[in-house]
């Protein structure tokens, strides 16, 4: 150090003498550092803490809202069905024929044997509860009978809706599928369809029975169940030929028929004595004593199971016969015309929160039910259980009967399935008793309640229920606590001529506007489910939608399906989106629609969570009944017939304003609008459904107390929107500079040539800088002295101070070459040795070689042969990375095979390189003079140098063939330390020629070369981690898919440049794609160094200029 | 769209005569040089005040569907499954509004009348549970007369001015016979009026009703009613003082004269043709006025194959009624099924079986079967 007094130090790039630079900017930082953190830690506050929204409390709470109704049973006995049966017996008995003949079994073979008990199950289509319990179930089933076909007409034609995941579920359980063939269509029944048919031309019904041995054909079914009803006995005759024209076909393809018998009225139109004879059995739907459009009362008394049971026995042949029991409930509100058919858990939940006390299985009508409240409703509830089951079981085996059939999977009772094995006596021990009294609360979902409005009570608990035999050998129960499901709590249904309309997603600056105008025009008010992302983007929607009178709703920030957030994700998302509208509007929202929630209806516990928790934040949950998948684009009128088929059984209409092209939406809107009218339909607000007002769910926000947080949250949201909108623009700008550079640097690469040939002789020579290199020093010089260079080559190794044992290797190796010579000087830098070399040489042509850099035989020539044309000032040869031990080492071969060689073949063509390596280069001694010699005001004097020779407009090329192979670091620590001195001395050079940039003087260097150094090697760097951490960040919200091309593009360009150049010098294309894995490692560091190499240059004085010298002097370890 | 394929306007519009002479002009004009006469294809705005009118040549077809117990459950769903099923729009729809339930049925009119149908109403002075052969409950002829349902039929009245549109209304239908509640048999039958001859108790009961009803609406300024006087096809009993002319209210208190005509609805009835069922009683109600149009507003049959095949009786309704009968300008079909309490079934709807679905659609399929109403635009009363 005493060597070098400041003062004699040349003006150093970047250095600030006076030192004030760094302080003031310090503080600066520290300044706007706080206030930006303070900002953040305001914004994020308020984002965390939730708005408080009131609810109407009628509009919230499940608990308390459904209350216990003390009724005596009032249903009594409709004597008509007594009268039934009795009537239906005697009427059997007096038209009794002697018997036929026996069946005989080769004319219809049976697949199972008759000693076996049939247990047959109902399935529905669309409910996920039945295709649960039927794959749990499935062990103690034999035979299933889904939903499948039904006829919609005379001719024979049918509607198919069949779960195609049975065939191949019963295979493998071994269940025999058997579907169900019916005449009911929709809600209605058909009778016509049936009695037309019967009484249609032969060809006609064999028609009808081939398609229908198709279709049991492709869903490897074992036969078929007709389940028909209403059907007018006139016809019983045709429908008997029918029926065994049918069972004729069916048998000898190997199958069954098998047909549902209702008690009562419908009996008539069944010719058992006939029937019995061909078809293979007979299905005794023993409930539904009660239908659902009848006054309430039992769904399957004893005397009405025990009297139809014994009526349908009595005489046949019992082993025919399968008895199906029902598992289900039906809910009669009062005043309705029709009652809802229920699961189990729902009775269970429904008597649970209505607090219901004294429900009992017992004699006379061992049926259990219990009225309650809801909304100053009546409701009646009666329902089958595992008590009424099991009573019925044992009537059921006792009339020896082939089997039992359950109705329905589903809605069962699960204790049903543990009462298979109950026997016949019901003496039971504790621990199967046990199993029946308790009541499992499982993650089934309770429906409670009519509309797509919904609460959630995810709280389960398990019930008890006492079991005892009574005296006449009935099993009784009496609940004394009833289980608790997870329950959805529905409101909202309206009048049934209401309707609300729904727009998902917006807004979205082409597609909303049209819809407002639509519904403006037709004088409508819709709800529209905002994402915070789209109204952050368009606030003045947003007003304009509240502004014309609609609804707006919470539809989450970035629309992620919240079923798979955590739980504060989803409150972030709600809360942020709360705050921005109430930010643009000036309103709350209390109506909340998860996103994705629209395909099903909750069923899953992990739907239901976000919903519990949007309602613990004050919301009201808004889902749909209608919806038309307008999303998908299927047409304008597809849209339409959609919602005229669901309409019926919906009034929530689900349509988007945004996500997509939305025209087919917009297109159809008109019609729908159009339709509902005609329909006879008021198109209402959401508000208008629950019986509120518009201010209810749509409060006013109070000003005072809340103006700062609008203030910090408007605030935030612009500054977020700002620097969002900067990154994306970031984002395309740079991935079209990527491209557009890429591209250039290919094309010019592809047109390189050699600058020239012939023979170039004249003396030159090689200078070496050399500290602390005593272990290659002696090799490196080895390999220059062994040339088949032709001229005179002289070789200066200085060595700058090492106090290893360089002196004695080079000492050596010069006494035994004349033309290598050792200068010495104290340790002051690699850029002082170089100085000393260069006063020292003899020759014209001056050649620099790193110490730890090997030159092959033809180096040399190859490296100065340009220099016989006069106007080359310097020639770039061409470095190797010669120890390919580790991975960083072979990812800096790849680095230097694509980055420098292939840009020094570019820049070639339009001379400007912007650095000839100080590894191996050769420079004209007189251009070195011309430009000022060699300076030391950088750490990178060769690019120093480079740009000083452009300034003397030199004429600078790359021989790619002067190959040298080159030591690269083999640690990250070391890569990074020589990175740095790379990074700061560019960054000094970039800064000391500043004036090279964009000017016409230099050309290509000033517009192409020396701003791509500045774009890819500083700013792009740079900046690229904080894209990476924005990206990532974004990912959980679902960007990914909007980053994707961005990413790619990038990479494949990596991926092309690198196969382009390992193309080029001959190398394997495999070793391109170690691009990929590069970026990763590269990627941070270089951002890092690039950072440090900024933050030292803003600090100017404060780095210390001798230490700095020496660490960068210090060649590379080994 | 519904009212495109109506007939020609331009016959049947009402022109002042300096509108006939700019008219005749404008034709003479267009075709002088050719120029496309567009005046003529617009339809008048079904949302204007306008009227239906009759048609020149043709038949209103229409029909009645199962619209529920209290035969109002209207649903635009129904109606188009309907049309699908016969291939026709309907050109009226009837439904019923029974006094049992105390309201206007303006959302079941406003639902036929934006489907392009013109809504035929049977106003049905009966009280639950809507079953025949009960007699007179509290809405009976002498409550009505007496005044007690007055602010109800004020209410009405003033429903069915709202509601603004054309629409044809039944008070009191098939009352010549003993199963509804406001037959003259429930009054008094054939009781003589003081001495009057001619004037039976029960007729006269439901003609005072019948006018009183008409009256009160009219009050309220519900001028868009055309009054219909429904018969069933035969008196039962039949007996002079029981036929469609004792009950007659009158030319200024009736627009539409209506007949039911059902073939066999039950099991144990006779088949019989058509003819045989609309011939008499077709030229009796003609006799009740000269110009009064005739409308079969309720006519169907059971499907009973070995009684006789009703895809061939249908034929023959749709047959004559637009051909042997020049009077009737409209058919309501009555397309309904149900169970009797012995178990067996009326299937009176149009698809009861193939053969009567094919005849039915076919017979409508006749351009004389209009199916699209005819309009007239109406001059704003100032």
């Amino acid at each position: 150090m005493e060597e070098d007094p400041p003062h004699t130090v040349t003006p150093f790039v970047f250095s600030d003498p006076a030192g004030k630079r760094w302080p003031r900017l310090r503080l600066a930082l520290l300044i706007a550092g706080i206030l930006v953190f303070l900002g953040t830690v305001l914004f994020v506050q308020t984002l965390f803490v939730a708005p408080q929204l009131s609810l109407p409390f009628s509009l919230r709470q499940l608990k308390g809202q459904l209350k216990s109704l003390q009724k005596a049973n009032p249903a009594g006995q409709p004597p008509v069905n007594l009268a039934l049966w009795e009537k239906f017996a005697a009427a059997r008995l007096a038209a009794k024929r002697p018997p036929g003949p026996a069946p005989s079994p080769a004319a219809h073979p049976r697949k199972k044997s008759q000693s076996n008990e049939v247990r047959l199950a109902f399935y529905t289509n669309g409910d996920p509860y039945s295709f649960g319990s039927l794959e749990q179930h499935a062990s103690q089933i034999t035979h299933l009978c889904p939903e499948w076909m039904a006829m919609t007409n005379g001719s024979g034609d049918l509607q198919i809706d069949a779960d195609s995941r049975l065939p191949k579920l019963t295979a493998s359980k071994g269940i025999a599928l058997m579907p169900l063939l019916t005449n009911l269509v929709g809600d209605t029944w058909q009778p016509e369809a049936v009695e037309n048919l019967a009484h249609s031309p032969i060809e006609t019904q064999d028609r009808f029975i081939q398609k229908v041995l198709t279709i049991l054909n492709d869903a490897k079914a074992a036969g078929v169940v007709i389940d028909w009803e209403q059907v007018d006995p006139a016809y019983k005759k045709d429908i008997t030929v029918f029926l065994d024209r049918f069972t004729d076909a069916l048998h000898y393809d190997d199958k069954q028929l098998w047909l549902c018998v209702q008690p009562g009225q419908d009996l008539d139109y069944i010719d058992f004595e006939a029937l019995s004879d061909n078809v293979d059995r007979f299905v005794a739907l023993l409930f539904d004593e009660t239908s659902d459009i009848d006054a309430p009362g039992p769904l399957g008394s004893r005397r009405w199971f025990e009297g139809w049971l014994s009526v349908l026995m009595d005489g046949a042949e019992t082993k025919q016969w399968i008895i199906a029991l029902g598992s289900y409930g039906y809910d009669w509100t009062g005043g309705a015309k029709k009652a809802e058919l229920i699961s189990f858990p729902e009775a269970m939940s429904r008597a649970s929160y209505a607090e219901v006390a004294g429900v009992t299985v017992a004699a006379p009508d061992y049926n259990p039910y219990f009225y309650y409240e809801d909304a100053d409703k009546d409701h009646s509830v009666w329902f089958l259980d595992v008590v009424t089951f099991l009573n019925q079981l044992r009537q059921v085996r006792e009339a020896k009967a082939g089997g039992v059939a359950i109705y329905r999977l589903g809605t069962e009772d699960v204790s049903i399935w543990d009462a298979l094995n109950v026997p016949h006596d019901l003496k039971m021990n504790d621990a199967s008793r046990s199993l029946l009294e308790v009541l499992k609360g499982t993650d089934t979902i309770a429906d409670v309640g009519e509309g797509e409005i919904v609460s959630v009570d995810e709280s389960q608990s398990d019930g008890l229920r006492t079991l005892a035999v009574d005296k006449d050998g009935y099993l009784t129960a009496a609940y004394s606590k009833f289980p608790q499901f997870p329950t959805l709590y529905h409101q909202g249904a309206g009048d049934p001529h209401q309707v609300a309309l729904t727009f998902d997603d917006g807004p979205d600056p082409k597609w909303t506007p049209e819809v407002l105008d639509i519904l403006k025009a037709a004088n409508v008010k819709a709800a529209f489910f905002l994402v915070g992302a789209n109204a952050e983007k368009y606030p003045g929607l947003v007003r304009r939608i509240v502004a014309e009178g609609h609804e707006i709703g919470n539809h989450t920030y970035y629309h992620p399906n919240l079923a798979l957030c955590w739980p504060e994700h989803v409150r972030l998302e709600l809360n942020a989106t709360q705050l921005l509208l109430e930010t643009i509007t000036g309103r709350s929202t209390t109506l909340f629609r998860p996103p994705y929630a629209a395909d099903t209806s909750p069923s899953k516990i992990s739907e239901l969570t976000p919903l519990q928790i949007a309602q613990d934040l004050g919301y009201l949950v808004v889902l749909e009944n209608i919806d038309p998948q307008d999303w998908a684009q299927p047409g304008a009128d597809i849209i339409l017939q959609r919602i005229k088929q669901q309409r019926h059984d919906g009034s929530i209409i689900l349509l988007h304003d945004a996500g997509g092209d939305r025209e087919q939406t917009v297109e159809a809107l008109p019609r729908i609008l159009d339709y509902l009218q005609t329909r006879g339909d008021s198109i209402v607000s959401l508000s208008t459904l629950v019986g509120t007002t518009r201010d209810a769910v749509m409060p006013p926000i109070q000003t005072k107390g809340r103006s700062l947080n609008h203030f910090v949250s408007g605030a935030g949201f612009t500054i977020f929107h700002a620097a969002e909108e900067f990154l994306w623009a970031f984002m395309i700008v740079a991935t079209a500079l990527v491209v557009l550079r890429t591209l250039t640097v290919i094309w010019l690469a592809a047109r390189f040539r050699r600058s020239c040939s012939g023979s170039f002789a004249e003396p030159i020579s090689v200078i070496v800088a050399a500290y602390n290199e005593g272990k290659v020093i002696a090799e490196t010089l080895r390999a220059v002295l062994a040339t088949d260079y032709a001229g005179e080559v002289e070789v200066i190794v200085v060595d700058d101070g090492s106090q290893d044992e360089t002196t004695a290797e080079v000492e050596a190796v010069a006494a035994n070459d004349p033309r290598v010579r050792l200068l010495r000087q104290e340790n002051r830098g690699k850029a002082r040795a170089l100085q000393r070399g260069l006063a020292a040489i003899r020759t014209g042509i001056v050649v620099f070689l790193d110490a730890d850099t090997h030159c092959q035989r033809d180096t040399l020539r190859r490296l100065v042969q340009p220099f016989a044309d006069e106007r080359v000032g310097a020639v770039s040869g061409h470095a190797k990375v010669g120890n390919l031990r580790t991975f960083i080492a072979k990812c800096q071969a790849l680095e230097y095979t694509c980055g420098f060689n292939l840009d020094r073949r570019a820049y070639t063509r339009w001379n400007c390189m912007t650095v000839v390596p100080g590894a191996i280069s050769a420079i004209r001694k007189s251009a070195i003079d011309d430009a000022g010699g060699l300076s030391l005001e950088t750490l990178a004097e060769d690019t120093d140098l480079t740009l000083a020779l452009h300034k003397r407009s030199q004429r600078i090329v790359y021989v790619p063939e002067a190959i040298a192979w080159t030591e690269a670091p083999e640690t990250v620590r070391t890569l990074a330390r020589q990175r740095f001195r790379w990074a700061y001395g560019t960054l000094q050079c970039l800064w000391k020629h500043r004036d090279m940039i964009f000017n016409w003087r230099y050309r290509a260097l000033g517009w192409f070369s020396l701003p791509s150094v500045w774009f890819f090697q500083i700013i792009l760097v740079a900046i690229t981690p904080m894209v990476d951490l924005f990206l990532l960040a974004s990912l959980p919200f679902g960007a990914w898919r909007a980053v994707l091309p961005f990413v790619i593009a990038f990479l494949s360009m990596d991926v092309l440049l690198a196969t382009l150049a390992c193309i080029l010098e001959r190398e394997s294309v495999l070793r391109a794609w170690r691009i990929l894995p590069m970026r990763l490692i590269y990627r941070p560091m270089l951002s890092y160094v690039i950072w440090k190499a900024i933050l030292r240059a803003v600090k100017g004085a404060f780095v210390s200029w001798g230490k700095l010298e020496r660490t960068a002097s210090v060649p590379v370890q080994v | 769209m519904k009212f495109a394929s109506r007939q020609s306007l331009a016959t049947t519009v009402r022109f002042g005569s300096r509108a006939i002479s700019l008219l005749a002009a404008a034709v003479l004009i267009c075709e002088g040089v050719g120029c496309k006469r567009t005046s003529k294809s617009v339809p008048p705005d079904p949302n204007a005040p306008v009227e239906v009118i009759l048609p020149e040549r043709g038949v209103y077809t229409g029909a009645f569907m199962d619209f529920g117990d209290a035969e109002d459950e209207v649903t635009l769903e129904m109606i188009e499954e309907f049309e699908n099923m016969v291939g026709k729009h309907q050109a009226i729809i009837a439904s019923s509004s029974y006094w049992g339930e105390e309201s206007f049925p303006t959302r079941n009119l406003n639902v036929i009348w934006r489907h392009g149908a013109l809504p035929l109403v049977f106003w049905s002075p009966w009280d639950h549970p809507y079953e025949q052969n009960r007699g007179p409950d509290k809405f009976g002829l002498n409550a009505i007369i007496e005044g007690k349902w007055d602010a109800y039929i004020d209410r009405w009245g003033d429903a069915a001015r709202e509601f603004g549109k054309p629409m044809i209304v039944a008070f009191g239908v098939e009352m010549n016979g003993d199963w509804f509640p406001w037959s003259g048999w429930f009054y008094g039958a054939d009781e003589l009026v003081g001495d009057t001859p001619n004037q039976w108790e029960g007729p006269e009961h439901f003609k005072k009703a019948y006018r009183y009803v008409v009256d009160r609406v009219r009050a309220r300024g519900a001028a868009n009613i055309k009054w219909m006087f429904h018969t069933n096809n035969y008196s039962y009993p039949l007996d002079t003082w029981n036929f469609a002319a004792a009950y007659y209210p009158g030319p200024g208190y009736v627009d539409w004269l209506g007949l039911s005509v059902y073939g066999q609805q039950f099991k144990d009835e006779p088949w019989a043709n058509v003819p045989s069922l609309v011939d008499w009683p077709y030229e009796e109600i003609a006799r009740l006025d000269p110009k009064t149009p005739i409308m079969i507003a309720e006519w169907a049959t059971g499907e009973f194959p070995r009684s006789g095949n009703k895809g061939a009786w249908i034929q023959e309704g749709l047959d004559l009624f637009r051909k042997r009968y020049p009077r009737i300008k409209a058919a309501i079909y009555w397309h309904e099924r149900w169970q009797n309490p012995d178990q067996t079934y009326s299937n009176l709807r149009v698809n009861s079986s193939v053969e009567s679905l094919n005849a039915y659609r076919n017979g409508v399929a006749h351009p004389d079967w209009l199916g699209n109403l005819v309009l007239r635009p109406l001059a704003e009363k100032r």
